[in-house]
């Protein structure tokens, strides 16, 4: 029963990738006129982080803080920091002047950043899988990758938002395990508006941010 | 096939979930409009929606509708039993489970942790009844069975492992998300960490579901369940040693991280509940 239940499975998945791929093909020759789009599709801008990235942590011969270095630079090519410092303020990003959204958008880049390098840096050579992408509406993609955990522990679930910016794929916002980043920093970012106000919040940030740092022990450009 | 492969004591085992899916019905008929009592419409505590991207080249004020702020309206009453159960953990917890760890290797406490959540059977398998999830209720009894036996006392996970039988987690609080009975507002509860008013009366219908509540008297099942989350909690503790140190170091407002981490994570298991996944 169940094999007869996997063949049935199998096929329905065949025929559903046939008709995707003739649908992609027709797709494909009717946008062939519209302007140059970017060069391949979320999920290689994905593959195009996460593989190098995988590949200088894993060279020991380079030191350290060179390492970190190499991937603040790669990862500066994929992260929409703009978009992501506006989603993380929600409803307060209105509230404050340029000078902040300036102030705040450079300190979270520069968190995010090293909360980043501080997640990987834990990294020991697991297998990532690359699962799959799916649109998510809104003109953005969702690419679904697995990180597998030794000793039977059930795979951490990382899943990428993108969307195209100037005809290249960035990443807007990180799933772990269904658990928005966005929003969890949104929720935390509401509180401390609403109870204490801007100044506290961007010095409350710095001090998470230079702990990170300290704790990396680089020296961040603030550029 | 593996259905076939049942336990020895499958009277003994039918009876109790029979006993167990009859009184989670009669609880469910009861809770429902209790959950909808205590729950309020307008303090739904649910996440905002996550994944809409943000458009750059809108006026922010676009974005401000599905960015709204999480309601907490109990909010300083959550905030103080928060700050207890840090203080729990980092005065009692925390150390207890530290000690044990040095004790016990970690293969010893997984397997500890696997047993107890065996013991766990009849709210799973109650809980996706009611949610007409029969295949997966099934699967609960199998894999009680086949662990309970085979895998001495759940000690271990031969449905898992052997016949790839996964565990289905579920519990009344997503029984009522299911139905869509409101959930109330975001709840801190003291010892037992984040939930919602619909949440707690699901742990209450589910702490009803242990079989030991009907043969023993109340204050032994009581003391028996009490003593079982106090296990649950040091043995989970033990393998989790860095989870908060790790949270904190992330975190700019640590009550807001944990409370929206909770939210998205309820929603996102009744969304997979509704789409019919696994």
């Amino acid at each position: 029963m169940r094999t007869k239940t996997g063949t049935h499975s199998l096929a329905l998945k065949i025929t559903h990738a046939t008709f995707a791929t003739m649908l992609v093909a027709m797709l494909a020759i009717l946008t062939l006129d519209r302007p140059a789009r970017a060069a391949g599709d979320a999920m290689d801008a994905v593959k195009g982080l996460v593989n190098p990235a995988v590949q200088i942590l894993a060279d020991k011969t380079t030191p350290l803080k060179d390492r970190q270095v190499k991937l603040r630079d790669l990862a500066n090519g994929y992260f929409d920091y703009t978009a992501m410092s506006r989603s993380a303020l929600g409803m307060h990003w209105k509230d404050i002047n340029d000078q902040q959204k300036k102030d705040f958008t450079d300190t979270f880049t520069a968190f995010l950043q090293d909360s980043y390098l501080s997640r990987i840096s834990d990294y020991s050579g697991q297998q990532i899988n690359f699962v799959g992408q799916s649109d998510a509406g809104n003109g953005s993609t969702e690419v679904k990758t697995t990180i597998d955990q030794q000793g039977g522990k059930a795979a951490i679930q990382v899943n990428y938002m993108l969307r195209q910016e100037g005809g290249k794929w960035l990443i807007y916002d990180v799933t772990v395990d269904n658990i928005s980043i966005a929003a969890n920093y949104r929720n935390q970012f509401n509180r401390v508006m609403n109870n204490q106000g801007f100044d506290t919040l961007l010095a409350d940030l710095k001090h998470k941010q230079q702990g990170l740092e300290d704790q990396l022990g680089t020296q961040h450009s603030h550029d | 096939m593996l259905i076939r492969k049942r336990p020895i004591d499958r009277a003994h085992r039918r009876g109790i979930l029979i006993a167990g899916f009859a009184l989670g019905c009669l609880l469910s008929a009861t809770c429902v409009p209790i959950a909808a009592f205590a729950a309020d419409n307008s303090t739904q505590a649910t996440s905002p929606n996550t994944n809409t991207p943000p458009t750059a080249n809108t006026s922010p004020d676009d974005n401000a509708g599905l960015q709204a702020e999480e309601s907490d309206p109990l909010e300083p009453f959550n905030s103080a039993m928060f700050t207890f159960n840090l203080k729990v953990d980092d005065y009692v917890l925390h150390p207890v489970a530290s000690g044990y760890a040095k004790v016990v290797p970690q293969g010893g406490r997984e397997a500890i942790g696997r047993a107890l959540d065996n013991v766990r059977v009849i709210p799973r398998f109650a809980n996706n009844a009611f949610q007409l999830r029969i295949p997966q209720a099934g699967t609960e009894v199998a894999r009680f069975g086949i662990n309970t036996t085979v895998g001495l006392l759940g000690l271990f996970d031969p449905a898992d492992k052997w016949f790839g039988l996964k565990e289905h987690p579920d519990d009344f609080g997503l029984t009522l998300r299911y139905y869509h009975v409101p959930t109330g507002p975001y709840l801190m509860i003291p010892f037992f960490g984040p939930s919602t008013v619909s949440d707690a009366v699901g742990r209450v219908a589910d702490g009803f579901m242990n079989p030991l509540s009907y043969f023993v008297p109340w204050y032994v099942s009581l003391a028996a369940t009490g003593g079982q989350t106090i296990v649950e909690a040091v043995n989970y503790r033990s393998l989790h040693l860095d989870q908060f140190e790790q949270a904190d170091r992330y975190a700019i407002d640590l009550y807001g991280a944990v409370q929206d981490a909770y939210l998205q994570d309820r929603d996102n298991r009744v969304k997979e509940l509704h789409s019919g996944a696994d």
